[in-house]
C-alpha cells in the first residue's frame, strides 16, 4: 500500500515537471469542508467539485484533494470538522460555509495556522478569508426588477426564505427588500420559511396562504418555487408569478405550464460549479498570486427564450450548472482586482 | 362534600377524555389565527387536515414505541422519510403504471430500518435513543448515495390521487383516519396491541406473564419504520418530489404530537385520537405564528415555546389522574 502511493507519488510529481506552470502547488493539499449535501444544489456542487478536482490532481496541478461532508446543517460540526481539516495539515481549505459568523474561530484558527481558507456560497465574515460569491443582494433585486416589468401596475407579494442565518438567506431578502423600495407599487404581504426544500416551501406556504390576499407574484431563493406551487394548487388558487431557481423540476414545470397556457417567468440562482471556481481560486492563491479578498461573479439566469436549451441541458432532478475552468478563474479575479 | 360532588359531576373537565384538550387547543388557536387574519378559516382547517395527515403517520409509529416504556424512542425517523422517498420516486420513475411498485419498495424499505434498529437494540444492546439516531446518520448516508439529491418527479396519477378531495375533505385525510382506526383497534382489541401496553407498564412482568416481549419490541420498530416509509412516499407524491431533508421537521413533530395527544411519555398508554388533536394543533400554531408574520427566528422560539407550555401542561394534567 505504502509503496503504492509511492509510486502515485512518483508519478504526480514526474508529470508535475512537465507542466512548470503548476509547480508552485502541486505538492499542495486541498480540502473541501461542506456542511450539507442533501439536495439537488448542494450533489451538483459535490459532483462538478469532484470532476474538475479530480482531473486537476492528475493533471499534477495539485498533489490531492479530499471532500468531507457533515450530515447535518449545524455549525458546531462543521467548526469540528475545520479543526480536524487543520490538524490534518491541509494547505487550503475551500468551505461551504452553514454560517457567516459563527464558523469564525474555526476559520481565524485555520488562517493562524498558515492555510489558505476559501468560502463560497455559504461564505464566512472572517477577514483572512477569502469570499467567491455570487451578488445575492442582486440577484435579489433583480427579480423585483422583472416583476416591475411584467406587473407595472404592482400587487402583493409572498417571499419565501431560506435558511435562517445563512449569509445566502441575509442578502437575498434584502436584496428583496431594496427591490421592493425602488418598487413601491409592490408590497409584501407575507413570508414563508421554505429552506430551499420543494416540502417544506409546500408546507410554509400552506399555513400562510389562507391568511393572505390575491398574491400576484412569489419572490423565492430555489428549490422553492414549485412546492409553492402545489401549495396554490392544493389551495385551489390561481398561481402567481413564480420566480424558480434554476432546479431541473421548477423548470420541467414552468416548461409544462408555458406550453399549456403562456406561462411566463424568471429563472436566476448560483451554479453550484461555483464549487470549482473556489477551487481554482485556491490553488491561484497557493501559486502566490494576488487575489482580492471578494470575488464576485455572475449568477446563472433562466428566461423563457432560454428555458427549452436550459432544460434539456440539465439532468433529470438536478439543477442548471456550470463548471469553471482555470483560466476561467483567472479572468474572474482580474474582474474582482 | 360539594367539591367532590362536583368532580365526580359527568360533566367536569377533569372527566374529559385526555385527547379533547389537544383538540381543544387546536380550536382556540385556529379560531385566534383566523380572527388575526380576518379571512381564511376554512383554508387553514383543510391545510391543517391535509398536512396533520403526514404528521399522524409518523405519530402513529411514534406513539407505540414510545407506549413499549422509558427509553424507547424511534429518532430515524426523519432519515426514513427521507430514504423512502427516493427510493419510492426512483422505482416509480414518474410512470403510472410503476405506483404500486414503487410503493412496495418504501415499505420494504422502512421494514428494513425498522429491523436495523431493532437489531441495535438487541443484539448490540445499544439504547433506543442512540441506536436510532446513529441509525439515521447511515440511512441518510444512504439516501445521498443512493439519490445523490435529485428530485425525481412523482407520477401524475399519484399525485393527483393526493391532491383529491371528497366533499372538500382531502382523500389522504380519510384515509388517515380509517388508518387510526384501524390502529386504535390493534391497541385495543390485540393481543399485540394489549402487549404493548403492557411492555410499557412493566417489561418483567409482561415477560413473567408469558407475553413475548422482545416480538412485540421489533414488531413495533417495524412498524414505526413501515409508516415513516408511507409517510415518505406520499409527501413526496404531495409536494412534487422526494428530497432527503423533507423529514427533517418530522423529528420532533413526530414526538410531540404523540405527548401532546396524551400519550404517557413512561409508556404504557397510548392515545390514537389525541394524535389528531396534537397534529392538528401543531399546524395551527405554525400557521398562527406565520400569519402574526414574525421573522423566522423568533418564530422558532414561540414554536419551541408553545410546545414546551402544551407538553409541561399535558404533563401536569396526567400527573394528577
Amino acid at each position: 500500500m505504502k509503496r503504492t502511493i509511492f509510486l502515485l507519488a512518483l508519478a504526480a510529481a514526474t508529470t508535475s515537471l512537465t507542466t512548470i506552470a503548476h509547480a508552485q502547488t502541486a505538492d499542495k493539499r486541498i480540502a473541501l469542508s461542506n456542511n450539507y449535501a442533501g439536495n439537488s444544489w448542494r450533489q451538483a456542487m459535490l459532483q462538478s467539485w469532484d470532476k474538475v478536482t479530480q482531473q486537476a490532481v492528475a493533471d499534477g496541478t495539485v498533489a490531492a484533494v479530499d471532500t468531507f461532508t457533515t450530515a447535518d446543517q449545524e455549525v458546531p460540526t462543521q467548526a469540528a470538522q475545520i479543526q480536524n481539516l487543520i490538524l490534518q495539515g491541509y494547505d487550503a481549505i475551500v468551505i461551504n460555509a452553514a454560517s457567516p459568523d459563527a464558523l469564525n474561530g474555526a476559520v481565524k484558527a485555520a488562517c493562524d495556522a498558515g492555510i489558505v481558507v476559501v468560502s463560497f456560497d455559504g461564505v464566512v465574515s472572517e477577514p483572512c478569508a477569502w469570499r467567491v460569491a455570487v451578488d445575492y443582494f442582486a440577484l435579489g433585486q433583480e427579480q423585483v426588477e422583472y416583476l416591475a416589468g411584467r406587473l407595472p401596475e404592482g400587487g402583493n407579494l409572498l417571499e419565501i426564505r431560506g435558511l435562517a442565518g445563512t449569509s445566502i438567506d441575509n442578502l437575498l431578502h434584502e436584496g428583496i427588500a431594496a427591490g421592493v423600495a425602488d418598487n413601491p407599487q409592490f408590497t409584501i404581504v407575507g413570508e414563508a420559511t421554505g429552506n430551499w426544500d420543494q416540502a417544506t416551501a409546500q408546507r410554509a406556504v400552506s399555513t400562510v396562504l389562507p391568511s393572505l390576499p390575491e398574491i400576484a407574484a412569489i419572490v423565492t431563493q430555489g428549490g422553492d418555487g414549485y412546492g409553492a406551487a402545489q401549495a396554490f394548487r392544493a389551495a385551489g388558487r390561481d398561481i402567481p408569478i413564480i420566480i424558480m431557481g434554476n432546479r431541473q423540476d421548477e423548470l420541467a414545470w414552468w416548461k409544462e405550464q408555458q406550453d399549456a397556457n403562456g406561462y411566463e417567468t424568471w429563472s436566476g440562482t448560483i451554479a453550484p460549479g461555483i464549487s470549482t471556481l473556489a477551487f481554482w481560486i485556491a490553488q491561484q492563491i497557493l501559486d502566490g498570486k494576488d487575489v482580492p479578498k471578494d470575488v464576485t461573479v455572475p449568477y446563472l439566469s433562466v428566461t423563457n427564450e432560454t428555458l427549452e436549451e436550459a432544460l434539456a441541458a440539465t439532468p433529470v432532478g438536478g439543477v442548471a450548472n456550470k463548471e469553471y475552468t482555470q483560466a476561467e478563474a483567472i479572468q474572474a479575479i482580474e474582474d474582482n482586482l | 362534600m360539594t367539591d367532590i360532588a362536583l368532580n365526580q359531576s359527568r360533566w367536569h373537565f377533569s372527566n374529559w377524555p385526555v385527547w379533547l384538550w389537544s383538540f381543544l387547543g387546536a380550536l382556540i388557536v385556529w379560531v385566534a389565527s383566523f380572527s388575526l387574519a380576518g379571512q381564511g378559516a376554512s383554508g387553514m382547517l383543510v391545510a391543517a387536515l391535509s398536512f396533520a395527515v403526514f404528521t399522524v403517520l409518523v405519530g402513529l409509529g411514534q406513539m407505540f414505541v414510545i407506549t413499549l416504556g422509558p427509553g424507547n424512542v424511534d429518532l430515524s425517523i426523519p432519515a426514513t422519510i427521507g430514504l423512502a422517498s427516493a427510493v419510492a420516486m426512483k422505482v416509480m420513475d414518474g410512470q403510472n403504471s410503476l405506483i404500486l411498485f414503487g410503493l412496495l419498495a418504501a415499505l420494504v424499505c422502512g421494514l428494513a430500518i425498522g429491523g436495523f434498529n431493532y437489531m441495535l437494540i438487541r443484539l448490540l444492546r445499544i439504547p433506543p435513543i442512540v441506536a436510532t439516531l446513529s441509525a439515521s446518520f447511515i440511512i441518510q448516508s444512504v439516501g445521498i448515495s443512493y439519490g445523490r439529491g435529485l428530485q425525481i418527479k412523482p407520477p401524475a396519477a399519484l399525485t393527483d390521487f393526493t391532491f383529491s378531495r371528497i366533499i372538500g375533505v382531502p382523500v389522504l385525510t380519510i384515509a388517515a383516519v380509517i388508518l387510526s382506526v384501524i390502529a386504535w383497534l390493534v391497541l385495543n382489541k390485540t393481543i399485540y396491541g394489549r402487549t404493548v401496553s403492557a411492555v410499557g407498564q412493566n417489561p418483567r412482568a409482561a415477560h413473567f406473564a408469558g407475553l413475548s416481549v422482545e416480538r412485540t419490541r421489533l414488531l413495533t420498530y417495524l412498524m414505526s419504520g413501515v409508516l415513516a416509509a408511507l409517510c415518505g412516499a406520499l409527501l413526496a407524491a404531495f409536494s412534487g418530489g422526494s428530497s432527503l431533508s423533507m423529514g427533517k421537521e418530522y423529528l420532533l413533530t413526530s414526538i410531540a404530537v404523540v405527548v401532546l395527544g396524551g400519550t404517557s411519555v413512561a409508556g404504557g398508554r397510548a392515545n390514537v385520537p389525541g394524535l389528531w388533536g396534537g397534529a392538528l394543533f401543531l399546524f395551527m400554531v405554525s400557521t398562527l405564528l406565520n400569519t402574526a408574520g414574525f421573522g423566522s427566528g423568533l418564530r422558532d422560539v414561540l414554536t419551541g415555546l408553545i410546545i414546551v407550555i402544551a407538553i409541561a401542561l399535558a404533563g401536569s394534567r396526567s400527573a394528577s389522574r
